[in-house]
């Protein structure tokens, strides 16, 4: 087992953006991160649905 | 003339007044986690019912010893520690007024002591939310009333700093957005620790028998101090996700203007939406709470959703920029995973959007929370928030402190890779089968689910009883990865192997 360590970070620090990347980033992508946010979504959806479905179990209308 | 040390990793200069400050909060916040943590696996074992561990006035002497110092205690010192490094260290500024914050570390710390022996002598079993007419002895509010005012000094100590960092000219530009995520944190700070003496202060001489206090005011403004505190952790919570970001993976921020709005809109609707705690309280009107929370609170809830989204995609686009280009998610696959402050930092996202968010959010409709409150659902929902969410987050962040600020290198560092894998599983397991067990109509605080003296004969599905063994599982994986954290920052804190570093 290593005894001592220093995080990724520290060690070995992000390297800097290739020039002229920052500038521009509010045009980038991120594809990857709108799929998680999709699947969030559908997470929210049956989560809610079903709370929805246990409470009409419990309090019936009419 | 105040002397910096320079960073050699960020190349900030450091005020070894705020170093000693963050440090001390940092030491006395592990402190009171292993407290709560202690307390945390007594409860666990009681609440799992085939192990049944402690006889009810311990379970609720140690519920209350539990809530207060991971809800309280441990949050609020590293709280403290965040502001200091958020506006001393970030903006490579001198502390304001060093003594002060001195002074008032000794106030949170003699209330944190107060209130921590009336907990153990068994004259404080009111709970976390010490509702009215619960009453503990005097000495108890009293620590409260001394820890919050610490809190509030450390606060416009915060803000005192930002004054000194603009007229010493010690940055160039606006705040930077993780020292403007503390200062939202530190506004709701405010707007909470007001709260809290508007209760504490009358609560106090009512226990002393001079005066009378109202439950249901009591609740209601309670409640000001008791979610907003929780909002704190959020604000807080969030700006550690843009530090560590930046930290381990050199995440870009996609639109500062949008993630400052955000935390803005923590500000100005976080308050109100404490509303939700009150949703099955008869004394209020159903306009009231309507408004509070299918308006105002998701107006909040909105702000952590700008934020679930600009943290990842800033760590996408910043891995893009950076050549990990191919296909939907290489730039996650080639993320550095055994650094523990990236893993910490994903766990972290996770598990307070998909568990605590999704539950939290679902829980605040009026409906909907008639067969959710006061069932294990509440607490399988804000351990997925404050524990998986907060306080991973600050597990992660501490992997940075210990170098940056200490000066030392991590102690046991193949442990450290795991801890937050571990805490993070056992995190997930707990809180999902805390929600499971609630759905069932298991109730939260109570000490004994068969009640087997009870006048009454109550059954819950049998499938209850193995949803709760999975969650005494996933609380000991949670525990084992708690102390792992402790191990290995207390002993490096303390016996760690120093860094070099240059002074100016």
């Amino acid at each position: 087992m290593a005894m001592h360590g220093l995080p990724n970070g520290v060690t070995n620090p992000p390297s800097p953006l290739p020039p002229g990347a920052g500038d521009a980033t509010e045009s980038h992508k991120a594809p990857g991160t709108m799929v998680l946010v999709f699947v969030f979504l559908a997470a929210f959806v049956v989560y809610y649905f079903v709370n929805w479905k246990l409470l009409s179990g419990v309090w019936q209308v009419g | 003339m105040t002397q910096f040390r320079v960073c050699p990793t960020t190349g900030l200069k450091v005020d070894p007044q705020a170093d000693a400050l963050i440090k001390a909060n940092a030491v006395v916040a592990t402190v009171t986690l292993l407290i709560g943590g202690i307390a945390a696996i007594g409860v666990l074992l009681t609440r799992w019912q085939a192990v049944h561990l402690l006889p009810a006035d311990w379970f609720y002497r140690l519920l209350t010893v539990h809530g207060m110092n991971m809800l309280i205690f441990f949050i609020l010192f590293f709280e403290m520690a965040v502001l200091y490094f958020a506006s001393a260290v970030l903006l490579n500024s001198r502390v304001a007024a060093p003594k002060v914050g001195w002074a008032a570390f000794a106030l949170m710390v003699l209330g944190t002591a107060i209130i921590e022996w009336t907990m153990f002598t068994g004259q404080a079993d009111v709970l976390f939310t010490s509702y009215v007419p619960l009453r503990a002895t005097p000495w108890y509010y009293l620590g409260v009333i001394l820890f919050a005012v610490g809190a509030l000094v450390v606060t416009i100590l915060f803000f005192a700093t930002l004054v000194v960092a603009k007229r010493e000219k010690t940055y160039q530009g606006s705040l930077p957005l993780v020292t403007f995520g503390a200062a939202t944190a530190a506004i709701i700070a405010v707007i909470t620790l007001g709260h809290g003496a508007a209760i504490y202060i009358p609560t106090f001489f009512w226990s002393l028998g001079m005066m009378n206090v109202d439950a249901e005011v009591y609740r209601l403004v309670w409640w000001g101090l008791g979610h907003s505190s929780q909002q704190i952790n959020v604000a807080a919570m969030v700006s550690v996700w843009y530090l560590l970001g930046a930290l381990t993976i050199g995440s870009v921020v996609i639109n500062e203007k949008i993630s400052r709005t955000a935390f803005v809109l923590y500000v100005l609707f976080i308050s109100m939406a404490s509303a939700h705690h009150l949703l099955v309280d008869p004394g209020f009107g159903p306009a009231w709470k309507v408004w509070n929370t299918s308006y105002a609170m998701y107006l909040a809830v909105l702000a952590s959703m700008i934020h679930g989204f600009t943290v990842p995609a800033g760590i996408e686009l910043g891995q893009r920029l950076r050549g990990y280009t191919k296909g939907m998610f290489d730039w996650l696959r080639r993320a550095p995973w055994g650094d523990p402050g990236f893993s910490a930092l994903i766990f972290s996202i996770i598990i307070f959007g998909f568990v605590g968010g999704i539950t939290g959010v679902t829980f605040g409709t009026e409906q909907i929370n008639i067969i959710a409150h006061n069932t294990l659902r509440v607490p399988g929902h804000f351990h997925a928030t404050v524990v998986g969410g907060t306080a991973l987050a600050f597990m992660g962040v501490t992997y940075y402190v210990i170098p940056l600020i200490f000066r030392k290198k991590i102690a046991f560092y193949a442990l450290a890779k795991i801890q937050p894998y571990l805490f993070a599983v056992g995190m997930l397991i707990f809180s999902t089968a805390m929600t499971f067990a609630g759905t069932f109509g298991v109730p939260r605080r109570h000490w004994d689910i068969t009640f087997s003296q009870a006048p009454f004969d109550l059954q819950f599905s049998p499938t209850v009883d193995l949803v709760m063994g999975i969650m005494g599982i996933g609380g000991l994986i949670a525990a084992t990865g708690g102390g792992i954290y402790i191990v290995v920052t207390v002993w490096s804190m303390f016996f760690g192997k120093p860094l070099e570093e240059a002074r100016v």
